[in-house]
């Protein structure tokens, strides 16, 4: 049973095609990367699903219903969470006050500020923030921020989280840190992920498959080991023609 | 609710309380300026619901007072006065809907523009009215006396502060403070930004509309060129800024400043007082981007939260 579905989406920006055809499914607690170079439509893709654009053509259904064309707050309400490749935090409020507010917002809409203060200290222990909760966003570092991102999106209780680059900038140890962050939450959570990096070795460590886009056309889709394989794949990211 | 928040709830219900009393200290004189007062509170503190939590910054918020006062000018001396004040509140609410709702979907310079040119469409739209009905002005007789004025304009006063208060601390002022952050982010993470904006819009309208039928029934006479003098916009937008926009105790130091500066040039060299108030947004805009009550929070700090390495 799948809980997202892209039907034949296509987005073009006055004459560009950004997002040509694509068509992919994710099942209910599946873990799918997307992959693609610089241009390929991947974020666009992102920007689609969440409703921050509204797609040209096709469909979106997420568990059983239709979202394309819903406003970015309704589809979070319904359970999907995206986080921004260039950071978005609320930089002059605090650390914590920031996840509060995914906590308030989204799916789990926290009435009282009690329990939405008690989710996002739990979300900020699981991400190591929790000691930089009263910090004002904007002073945190990139990796910092990029966590932040992270922790705001699961403080709105999605049941699909749509992750655009978050290891991107951060040190080696950085990435192998906040690898184990995500793969421990998509364990202990009931949570599907789909995660667009270009950190190859994360994207193989993590996810149980891939789909790779280029030029705004799905170009292959299938296990890590198979994508890798793959002769178009190749040919985008290397230039080679497989044999 | 926060025992702080309650704590501050109380105290400024105290210190309105005790403000009661000043009408019997002094003279007329002295209860004018405590009216000027009163009302420049209750204006300051509504205008920072929408703009300083919201950032989006309206620069036409004297068309709710202007059009509170036309409504109190049409309605004076046929229903009693403890309808005309609510009903000029609801009659300003009404309009930040209509104007709110085109108007809140452009953001930055443009929406500045777009409240100061709305405002300046109904002033003119209210004059053309006023022209059409052959009336030049309207005189408002049996006026009630400045003390009572004075009360109900503190009550205003009161109300306005409580509800910033109330508002800065609750689940709806965070969303909005995250529009003022990250409008498209406070969206995807389920904030409904456009009946948030459009919520504290008509919010921030209510009280100045009020004010504005204080206003009329203070000064006896309506002329809308008087009554929508977009400096009066300009000069709320000031005390918010200098004081400091984004608490709700920020504007009443910049009311206070700039209210004793209006009294004390007012007899020698009035026609000063817009040019050092145009001086002084220019300086704190420049020097203390906080106002002078972030300057003050930054002083009082123990020791500023540093930014520590990840």
């Amino acid at each position: 049973m799948s809980l997202l579905t892209i039907d034949s989406v296509g987005k073009t920006f006055s004459g560009v095609v950004a997002l040509n055809d694509i068509s992919f499914a994710v099942a209910e607690r599946e873990f799918v990367g997307i992959m693609g170079a610089n241009g390929a439509g991947k974020t666009t893709l992102f920007s689609v699903i969440a409703g921050n654009l509204r797609p040209n053509r096709g469909t979106i259904t997420f568990a059983d219903q239709r979202i394309d064309g819903l406003r970015p707050d309704h589809i979070s309400r319904r359970g999907v969470a995206r986080t921004f490749q260039i950071v978005r935090p609320f930089g002059n409020m605090t650390v914590l006050e920031n996840v509060m507010l995914g906590a308030f917002y989204g799916r789990g809409r926290e009435r009282s500020a009690g329990a939405a203060k008690a989710k996002a200290m739990a979300i900020l222990e699981r991400l190591g923030l929790a000691d930089r909760a009263d910090l004002l966003a904007r002073h945190l570092t990139l990796a910092g921020r990029k966590r932040l991102e992270i922790a705001r999106s699961l403080a709105t209780e999605p049941r699909l989280l749509l992750l655009d680059e978050v290891l991107a900038g951060l040190t080696p140890t950085e990435v192998t840190a906040a690898v184990d962050v995500i793969r421990e939450f998509h364990k202990s959570h009931e949570v599907t992920i789909v995660m667009i990096e270009h950190v190859t070795r994360a994207l193989m460590a993590l996810c149980q498959r891939i789909v790779v886009l280029h030029h705004g056309q799905k170009i292959a889709e299938g296990t890590p080991a198979e994508v890798a394989k793959d002769p178009k794949t190749l040919s985008a990211y290397l230039g080679v023609t497989a044999q | 609710m926060n025992p702080h928040l309650n704590r501050t709830l109380g105290l400024v219900t105290l210190v309105a309380l005790l403000a009661i009393a000043l009408p019997w200290l002094g003279n007329d004189y002295y209860t004018g300026f405590f009216f000027e007062l009163v009302t420049w509170i209750a204006l300051a503190e509504s205008w920072i619901i929408i703009s300083g939590m919201t950032g989006y910054v309206s620069l036409g918020h004297v068309v709710f007072i202007g059009l509170g006062a036309y409504v109190a000018a049409l309605t004076w001396m046929e229903i009693p006065l403890w309808t005309i004040i609510p009903l000029t509140g609801l009659s300003a609410g009404a309009l930040a809907a209509v104007i709110g709702y085109p108007c809140l979907r452009v953001r930055g310079p443009y929406f500045v523009i777009l409240t100061f040119g709305v405002s300046e469409l109904v002033k003119f739209i209210i004059v053309n009215i006023e022209s059409a009905l052959s009336q030049a002005g309207r005189t408002l007789f049996a006026a009630p006396d400045i003390n009572d004025l004075y009360f109900i304009g503190l009550g205003l006063a009161w109300a306005s502060v409580m509800i910033a208060l109330l508002v800065r601390d609750s689940r709806f002022g965070a969303g909005l403070r995250a529009i003022r952050e990250n409008e498209e982010a406070a969206e995807t993470i389920g904030v409904s930004v456009s009946w948030f904006k459009l919520a504290a819009f008509v919010l921030s309208a209510i009280i100045p509309g009020m004010v504005g039928s204080l206003l009329i029934l203070r000064s006896t006479y309506f002329d809308p060129l008087q009554i929508f003098n977009p400096q009066t916009s300009v000069l709320i937008v000031t005390m918010a800024v200098i004081g400091g926009s984004d608490r709700p105790f920020g504007p009443l130091l910049g009311v206070a400043l700039l209210v004793v500066l209006q009294e004390l040039l007012w007899a020698n060299l009035p026609q000063l007082y817009m040019i050092i108030v145009g001086v002084l947004l220019i300086g704190v805009v420049i020097w203390m981007p906080g106002g002078v009550y972030g300057r003050l929070q930054r002083a009082f700090a123990a020791k500023p939260t540093a930014a520590r390495p990840t």
